[in-house]
C-alpha cells in the first residue's frame, strides 16, 4: 500500500521503471524510502531511475513463514541482490523461476515489475540475466 | 493391515507446551488397539523419548517434525495420520502423504473409526 | 509526564572520543531475577508487572539495601518483539483488584512503565530520577551508568520485564494474516521471511566469503545450553531441562534456511533488575562491585532493505574498537565475552568485532574457534552465560552473566580468572554493549 513517501516509487513500479532515493551531499542511494539521508540528514533527496541490474548476493530458502498468504507456497528462495550502482544496496526478491535452493549466488540478475494480487500495484522482482 | 499416528507435541498432546487436548490415555489406547504410534515434534529427538517414558509410554518413533517422509518410509501402514496444531503440521502431513487431523479433532480419536472402516 | 530517553550526547557511537568520562564511577551491585514462564495465564500474580516487582525487590535484597536508598529508574517499556496489545486495551477481568492502574491499561502487562512501577512498589519512595531505556535492555544499561556517572542518580535500579501472551510469537498475526502490506515492515514482509531470515541471510554471506558452514555452529548450540542448563533461573532448567546433542541441533528443521529451529530461542516471561551505584556507596552493598569501564553504540547505515556482510562487519568492527578505546583496553584484556545470540548465528559477529580469542585473524575465524574448547572451564569462554540459546528469550541472560561472573557467583563460573567481560545486544548493527570489570585499575 503506497504512502505518500514512498508513492513515486511505486508509480515508477506500475511505468515498469526502478527509482530510488538519493542523496547528493553522500552521493548515495538508499531503500527503503526515508523522510531524510540517514548518513548526514539531508530531507532533499532525489528519485533517480536505476539501470535495473545487479548480482544476487546471499540467499535463505524459507520452510516456515508468518505470512499466512505465503505458506502454501513454502519452501521458497528469498535472495538478496546487489544493485550495481550500489553494491553496499540490497534489495529482496523471490528470484521467480529459480529452483528452490539451486540460487547461484554472484550470479547477474535484471530487475522485472510483478502486479501483487490484492491491488494490482506492481512491484520489483528479479530474474537471472540469461 | 497396520496403522500409524504420530502425534505433534507442544499444542497437541497433553503434556505439551502450550497443553492440548489429546491425552496419553488415547495414546495407550490407540496402541493397545494395534496402532504404531510416535510423535513428529520441534522438541529434541531425545527429549520426546524422555517426554514418553516419564509417561510410560514406549513409542514406536520419535522424529522432528519434518522427517515425516522418513517415517512414512521406515514403517509400512496402510494409512499413515499426523495430528498437530499448525498450519505447519498441516503442510507438512500432506507433503509426506500423511492424513492430517488438528489437534481439536484429534480429542474425539477419530483414528478409532479406522478399525471399523477396514473390518478390525 | 512522559518519561525521558536518554539526550543524544550520551552515546558513544564513534571512534575518537577517547576513555570514557564515567569509566570507574559506576559498579553494579545487586542482581534479581524472577522465575520464568513460557506464556502468560492471565493471573496479574503472574503476569509481566508482577515478575518485575519480584525481580525489582530481588535486586534491592541482593544488594543488602533498602528500598529508599533507590532515587533512580532507568527502564525498556518494551517487553516483547513479538504479539502485544495495544496500549489502551482493556486489563483482564480483576487486574485493578491487585495492581493501582497506571494512565494506559496495559501497563504491566503488555508493556513496563516506570509509574505503573512507582505505583504499586509504594516502598520506592526516593525515586527523582525515571529515563526509559527503548528497545532492548542494553540501551537502559547504558543508559543507567550515564545517570550514575553523571549524578543524576546514587543508586539506579535497571529493569526489564518480557511478556510472552498465548498464541504464535509472530505467525499469522496481526500484519501476517493480511493479504495488503503497509508500513515501513512492507518492504520485508512482502518476501514472506522470518524473524531469523535477516541473520541467516548475512550469515550465509559470511560462509561463502570464508568457506564456513552451518555444521560449524553445532558445538556453540551444544555449549549454550549446557551452560543454560547450569542456570537455576533459566528456562529450560525450570521447565524442561533437556540438553540439545549435535545429532539433534543437525536435524533441526529449517526455519529460513541456513537457520534451523534451534537457532532461535524460545520467547518467555521473566523479568531482571539490577543495581547501579557509585563506588563509595557499593562499599556498604553486599555483593562486590562491578566496574562498568565503557558502552558504546551502534545503529543501522539504513541503506538496503537487509543489511549486508560488510555492514554487519564495519559495525562490529567499530563496536571493538570503540570499546576497547573507551576503556583503555584491548582484546588480550577480555577474559570471557557473553554478546548476544538470539538468532545463534549472528552472535559470530559481535565475537569477531571484539577480536575475542584471536590468534591474529580478524574475520572468518570464529566458527573454527567454536570447534575448540570454548567451554566455562577453557582457556577461552564463549557466551559463558548460555545467553538466551540456553535460557529462553530475554536479551539479558547475557548482561546478568557478566555481572555474576566477576562476582564470582554465576551458576556457569568460568575457570579462568573472570577480570573483564564484555556484553551487548542486539543485531551487530544496532548494538549497545558495556565492558564489566573487577576494578577500575
Amino acid at each position: 500500500m503506497p504512502n505518500d513517501l514512498d508513492r513515486p516509487f511505486y508509480d515508477a513500479c506500475n511505468e515498469d521503471r526502478l527509482v530510488l532515493q538519493h542523496c547528493a551531499a553522500c552521493n548515495r542511494f538508499q531503500f527503503p524510502p526515508r523522510a531524510m539521508c540517514p548518513r548526514c540528514g539531508n530531507p532533499a533527496l532525489a528519485w533517480r531511475q536505476l539501470a535495473g541490474r545487479g548480482r544476487i548476493q546471499s540467499r535463505v530458502v524459507v520452510y516456515d513463514s508468518p505470512v499466512s498468504t505465503l505458506i502454501p507456497d513454502q519452501p521458497f528462495n528469498v535472495a538478496t541482490i546487489s544493485l550495481e550502482e550500489e553494491p553496499e544496496l540490497t534489495m529482496l526478491s523471490h528470484l521467480p523461476g529459480v529452483p528452490v535452493d539451486k540460487v547461484p549466488i554472484g550470479a547477474a540478475v535484471e530487475v522485472f515489475f510483478e502486479a501483487t494480487p490484492a491491488t494490482g500495484q506492481k512491484v520489483p522482482e528479479w530474474r537471472l540475466v540469461s | 493391515m497396520a496403522f500409524l499416528i504420530s502425534f505433534d507435541i507442544d499444542g497437541t498432546m497433553e503434556f505439551g507446551d502450550p497443553p492440548g487436548g489429546v491425552t496419553v490415555e488415547m495414546v495407550r489406547r490407540a496402541q493397545e488397539l494395534g496402532f504404531l504410534i510416535g510423535s513428529c515434534s520441534d522438541r529434541f529427538p531425545s527429549a520426546q523419548r524422555a517426554l514418553w517414558e516419564a509417561r510410560e509410554v514406549k513409542v514406536d518413533f520419535v522424529a522432528a517434525k519434518h522427517m515425516l517422509p522418513d517415517i512414512r518410509s521406515r514403517f509400512e501402514a496402510t494409512r499413515y495420520l499426523h495430528i498437530g496444531d499448525r498450519d505447519l503440521d498441516q503442510q507438512l502431513a500432506e507433503q509426506a502423504g500423511f492424513e492430517f487431523f488438528w489437534d481439536h479433532e484429534g480429542v474425539s480419536e477419530p483414528w478409532l473409526a479406522w478399525l471399523e472402516d477396514h473390518g478390525e | 509526564m512522559a518519561i525521558p530517553i536518554a539526550p543524544y550526547a550520551w552515546h558513544r557511537n564513534r571512534e575518537g572520543l577517547g576513555i570514557w568520562e564515567g569509566r570507574g564511577r559506576v559498579v553494579a551491585t545487586g542482581v534479581g531475577t524472577s522465575p520464568t514462564a513460557r506464556r502468560w495465564d492471565e493471573k496479574p500474580e503472574s503476569s509481566m508487572g508482577a515478575l518485575t516487582i519480584l525481580a525489582i525487590r530481588r535486586a534491592i535484597e541482593d544488594a543488602g539495601i533498602t528500598p529508599d536508598e533507590i532515587d533512580g529508574i532507568v527502564l525498556t517499556p518494551e517487553s516483547t518483539t513479538g504479539v502485544s496489545n495495544d496500549p489502551n486495551a482493556p486489563a483482564p477481568a480483576g487486574w485493578d483488584s491487585v495492581f493501582k492502574m497506571a494512565d494506559f491499561p496495559q501497563a504491566g502487562i503488555t508493556r513496563g512503565d516506570i509509574d505503573w512501577i512507582l505505583l504499586n512498589m509504594p516502598e520506592l519512595k526516593n525515586v527523582e530520577f525515571k529515563m526509559n531505556g527503548p528497545v532492548c535492555m542494553s540501551v537502559a544499561f547504558t543508559t543507567a551508568a550515564e545517570a550514575v556517572s553523571r549524578g543524576l542518580a546514587k543508586t539506579c535500579l535497571v529493569v526489564r520485564g518480557w511478556h510472552n501472551l498465548a498464541g504464535r510469537y509472530y505467525v499469522g498475526q496481526g500484519a501476517a494474516a493480511l493479504d495488503t502490506a503497509a508500513g515501513p515492515g512492507k518492504y520485508g514482509s512482502i518476501f514472506g521471511m522470518p524473524a531469523c531470515a535477516t541473520t541467516a541471510m548475512v550469515f550465509e554471506e559470511y560462509c561463502n566469503k570464508y568457506g564456513k558452514s552451518h555444521e560449524m555452529m553445532a558445538p556453540f548450540i551444544v555449549e549454550e545450553r549446557r551452560n543454560g542448563l547450569m542456570n537455576p533461573d533459566g528456562y529450560y532448567t525450570q521447565h524442561r531441562p533437556e540438553m540439545i546433542t549435535v545429532d539433534d541441533y543437525l536435524s533441526g528443521r529449517w526455519i529460513a534456511k541456513p537457520a534451523n529451529i534451534y537457532d532461535n530461542d524460545l520467547p518467555i516471561q521473566a523479568a531482571l533488575a539490577v543495581i547501579f551505584t557509585t563506588p563509595q556507596l557499593a562499599a556498604h552493598h553486599k555483593q562486590k562491585p562491578v566496574y562498568i569501564l565503557n558502552h558504546a553504540q551502534t545503529r543501522p547505515e539504513l541503506q538496503g532493505a537487509v543489511p549486508t556482510l560488510n555492514e554487519w562487519e564495519r559495525a562490529s568492527d567499530r563496536m571493538g574498537r570503540m570499546l576497547y578505546e573507551g576503556a583503555g583496553i584491548g582484546p588480550e584484556d577480555v577474559s570471557f565475552e557473553n554478546m548476544y545470540d538470539g538468532f545463534t548465528l549472528f552472535h559470530q559477529f559481535h565475537l569477531e568485532g571484539l577480536r575475542f580469542a584471536s590468534r591474529g585473524e580478524k574475520r572468518g575465524y570464529a566458527l573454527d574457534l567454536y570447534q575448540t574448547d570454548i567451554s566455562i572451564e577453557g582457556p577461552n569462554p564463549v557466551s559463558p552465560s548460555g545467553g538466551n540459546n540456553g535460557n529462553g528469550r530475554t536479551r539479558w541472560w547475557n548482561h546478568r552473566d557478566c555481572i555474576l561472573q566477576i562476582q564470582g557467583r554465576s551458576p556457569s563460573q568460568i575457570t579462568r580468572p573472570a577480570e573483564i567481560g564484555i556484553s551487548g545486544a542486539h543485531v551487530p548493527n544496532f548494538c549497545d554493549a558495556l565492558v564489566w570489570a573487577a576494578s577500575a585499575d
